[in-house]
């Protein structure tokens, strides 16, 4: 009987070592994300915060046995909060760039972006090259930023700075801009709904890519991403994200 | 750019990058400050005197409540009651798009919308919005101004023979703006710091150039404490002035 | 209708409180009549009817013929032949003396500056001020306040004074100085209403005092015979009280 009884114990505490980091993790993962960025993150009428972000995000917990809170964070503000410990984590459509690695680590990329320009129906502009001279609506700090940046001086009076996609998109439908450059999955969703409004893409935009952003230094919660990552493209849950909210096949990401 | 670390940390090189940025920006703060003052003083006078305005015999008098007292009354309540922030982006995403469009601008239309909207969009609905704004606020300084002028003096004015608009422009406005020098200069300061808020609507003053920064290198630091900076040398400075205008019309008064 | 000011059936009342009930008088050219009375008996009222700084709830006041309270009336000009003193001088204290004394000629009359600030040393020469033409207000005293209030309702050169209790806010012994000044303008032959406490004055230089209480004018006529000789009881009652000094 004794023996029983040991073996039980002995088992259970077994268990509870091999389980151990999911079940050592007491603490939920504050999750910053700017719900304001459709079909990456938004607020449903149920106040929900949804979107193909927040499914991968999810879909990676699920693999790795993490607890998640999403909290709705303004973009503006999302990387002090990341670097006073508010946050930690970030998964908000962050185009990985150079400039934004000196300050943050990024994950592997879970997403493939391209730039578009949105413009009125009747307006012949075919690509950035057409923009120039022209009065040109962006998300501050946003890649759509860094393209009309480097294109036309960084500090050109004709670039519009605005806190949200949706306020870009009101201003060039007000007629305050010629164009919007922004995301390729935003843009697409935001246009859709504004019938005087049309996408151009520019193929000589270069592919960019999303990646989950912590904290510089934050090497084992990076790892422990990549590794939900990686097995949810392996498992084809990733595809399966990716269908709902884009229609179509994934591309192969990059490792790195 | 090669960092440039001050203090060890403060990376001075990213505000040299954007300062063309900075230096626009400051001149367009201090413009549309001086701009909304001088306008909101104005509106705020006419409107604190609409609110006080009377007639003796009907059927003025009826006219009067209705259409000068009542609607400023409206008018102040609604602009002080709601936050400023909410009226800049009313301005700029409601009502101008309404008054000027290309294609159906009440006000203004066609290519010569496009341009302005354009070019000065953004400048329009902030300032449109920062006097209305101060304009009520004024009104009320303006209002509790000449209310506090002692009763006698417009009654001595009026015995000399002097009409309501010459007793108030040559008696009651003098000494009431004295009066109301401290808190209309609290006013402009205020309205200093507020114009930061039109940087929403994408008016390039020093806000959207710390915000523009912020945004391209995810550094919060340096480019706000630049600009609070800025904004405090700017407020002493306004400070100042105000200082030097309550001393130079102390001078005769009772106090 | 040979007088200054006629006043027939004047009332007035502030919400329920009856002020003023049904007052008939007349003040001739260049007549000077004190109003004596209690606090309360509305005599500042009445003067203050007279030149429209209030409304008359029922009755008329009529200013060399003029409707005062009349819709129709051009109050402004009316009040450019009516000058006022009042009992706490209402100086413009951002303006210097001259400044206070200047302003309504030059706005009203259009005069040119130099005719004006003549005018004004004049006044002021007469009312004995001229040394503190070019100080301010609150660098006099109260003495000196009043008789430059004096001088700036003379500058308008009206053709009636009014005056509201004028030394009542003065300190004793500046009280002569003033009513020297009223003394010598009644000489001249202004007509002159006078409220007043100064009882003195009234018997040595008005020609007619009317008593009031309670709204009416209880008792009226020349100083002798009013203040030797009330019918009154209530006059009677008054003067009792205040000559006792």
């Amino acid at each position: 009987m004794i023996n029983l009884t040991r073996a039980a114990l002995l088992a259970t505490l077994g268990f509870m070592v091999a389980a151990g980091p999911s079940a050592a993790q007491t603490r939920a993962l504050v999750v910053g994300s700017s719900a304001t960025y459709p079909p990456f993150a938004y607020e449903t009428p149920a106040k929900e915060i949804a979107g193909f972000d927040v499914d991968i995000i999810k879909a990676i917990a699920q693999k790795t046995g993490l607890t998640l809170k999403i909290v709705n964070t303004p973009f503006t503000g999302v990387f002090a909060s990341l670097n006073n410990g508010d946050l930690d984590l970030i998964i908000s459509g962050v185009t990985i760039n150079d400039r934004r690695r000196q300050s943050y680590d990024f994950t592997a990329p879970y997403f493939e972006a391209r730039q578009l320009i949105a413009v009125h129906r009747n307006s012949t502009v075919k690509g950035l090259q057409d923009l120039t001279g022209k009065k040109i609506g962006v998300v501050t700090g946003s890649t759509g930023d860094d393209v009309a940046s480097r294109a036309f001086g960084k500090t050109s009076a004709n670039i519009r700075r605005f806190d949200t996609t949706p306020l870009v998109i009101a201003e060039l439908a007000g007629y305050g801009v010629d164009a919007a450059i922004g995301d390729n999955g935003v843009i697409a969703y935001r246009v859709a709904e504004q019938k005087d409004l049309k996408t151009v893409d520019d193929l000589t935009f270069p592919k960019e890519y999303f990646g989950i952003v912590v904290k510089q230094g934050n090497a084992a919660l990076r790892k422990t991403l990549n590794t939900g990552l990686a097995a949810i493209q392996a498992d084809g849950s990733y595809a399966t994200i990716y269908r709902k909210w884009f229609k179509t096949e994934p591309p192969v990401l990059p490792k790195q | 750019m090669e960092p440039v670390l001050w203090f060890g940390w403060f990376r001075a090189d990213i505000i040299a990058e954007y300062s063309e940025l900075f230096w626009r920006g400051l001149w367009m703060t201090i413009g549309v400050t001086i701009v909304c003052i001088l306008q909101g003083s104005l509106l705020g006078l006419l409107v604190g005197m609409a609110r006080l305005a009377e007639a003796r015999h009907p059927p003025a008098r009826q006219l009067c409540r209705f259409l000068i007292r009542w609607p400023a009354t409206v008018y102040v309540s609604f602009f002080r009651g709601t936050p400023l922030f909410v009226q800049i982006l009313l301005m700029h995403f409601a009502v101008l798009p309404l008054l000027i469009n290309p294609v159906d601008g009440w006000l203004i239309a066609g290519d010569t919308a496009r341009e302005i909207k354009q070019d000065y969009g953004a400048l329009v609905s902030g300032v449109l919005a920062l006097t209305l704004n101060a304009g009520a606020y004024i009104s009320e300084i303006f209002r509790a101004g000449i209310q506090s002028i002692d009763r006698g003096q417009t009654e001595a004015a009026r015995s000399l023979g002097l009409s309501y608009r010459q007793a108030m422009y040559h008696v009651v406005l003098p000494q009431a703006f004295r009066r109301m020098l401290p808190p209309l200069g609290n006013n402009a300061i205020a309205l200093l710091k507020d114009s930061s808020l039109v940087s929403a609507v994408g008016l390039a003053e020093l806000a959207y150039a710390a915000r523009t920064v912020a945004g391209a290198y995810s550094r919060y630091w340096e480019p706000y404490l630049t600009i609070a900076f800025m904004y405090w040398t700017l407020t002493l400075a306004l400070a100042y002035m105000v200082r030097r205008l309550e001393h130079r019309y102390g001078r005769g008064d009772t106090r | 209708m040979d007088a200054a000011i006629h006043v027939e059936a004047l009332s007035k009342r502030f919400g329920a409180l009856e002020v003023l009930r049904g007052i008939d008088c007349a003040v001739a050219e260049s007549e000077v009549v004190c109003v004596i009375g209690p606090s309360g008996s509305g005599k500042s009222t009445l003067l203050r009817c007279l030149n429209g700084l209030e409304e008359a709830t029922s009755g008329r006041v009529l200013v060399h013929g003029v409707p005062v309270h009349d819709r129709a009336t051009d109050l402004d000009a009316v009040r450019t032949e009516i000058g006022m003193v009042f009992q706490r001088f209402n100086l413009f204290p951002h303006k210097t003396v001259l400044q206070n004394i200047t302003l309504a000629p030059a706005a009203l009359r259009n005069l040119a500056p130099a005719e004006a600030r003549a005018r004004a040393e004049a006044l002021l020469h007469k009312v004995g001020v001229f040394d503190k033409r070019d100080a301010y207000p609150n660098q006099l005293s109260g003495g000196q306040q009043q008789r430059v209030a004096i001088a700036r309702a003379l500058a308008m050169q009206p053709r009636i004074m009014l005056f509201d209790e004028p030394t009542s806010s003065l300190d004793p012994e500046m009280v002569d100085e003033v009513l020297t000044v009223m003394q010598a303008l009644a000489d001249e032959g202004m007509t002159m209403v006078v409220v007043t406490h100064e009882m003195g004055f009234a018997r040595r230089v008005a020609d007619r005092v009317l008593f009031m209480d309670d709204g009416r004018i209880v008792e009226e006529g020349p100083p002798e015979e009013l203040f030797e000789h009330p019918s009154a009881e209530r006059t009677q009652r008054f003067l009792a009280k205040v000559l006792r000094a």
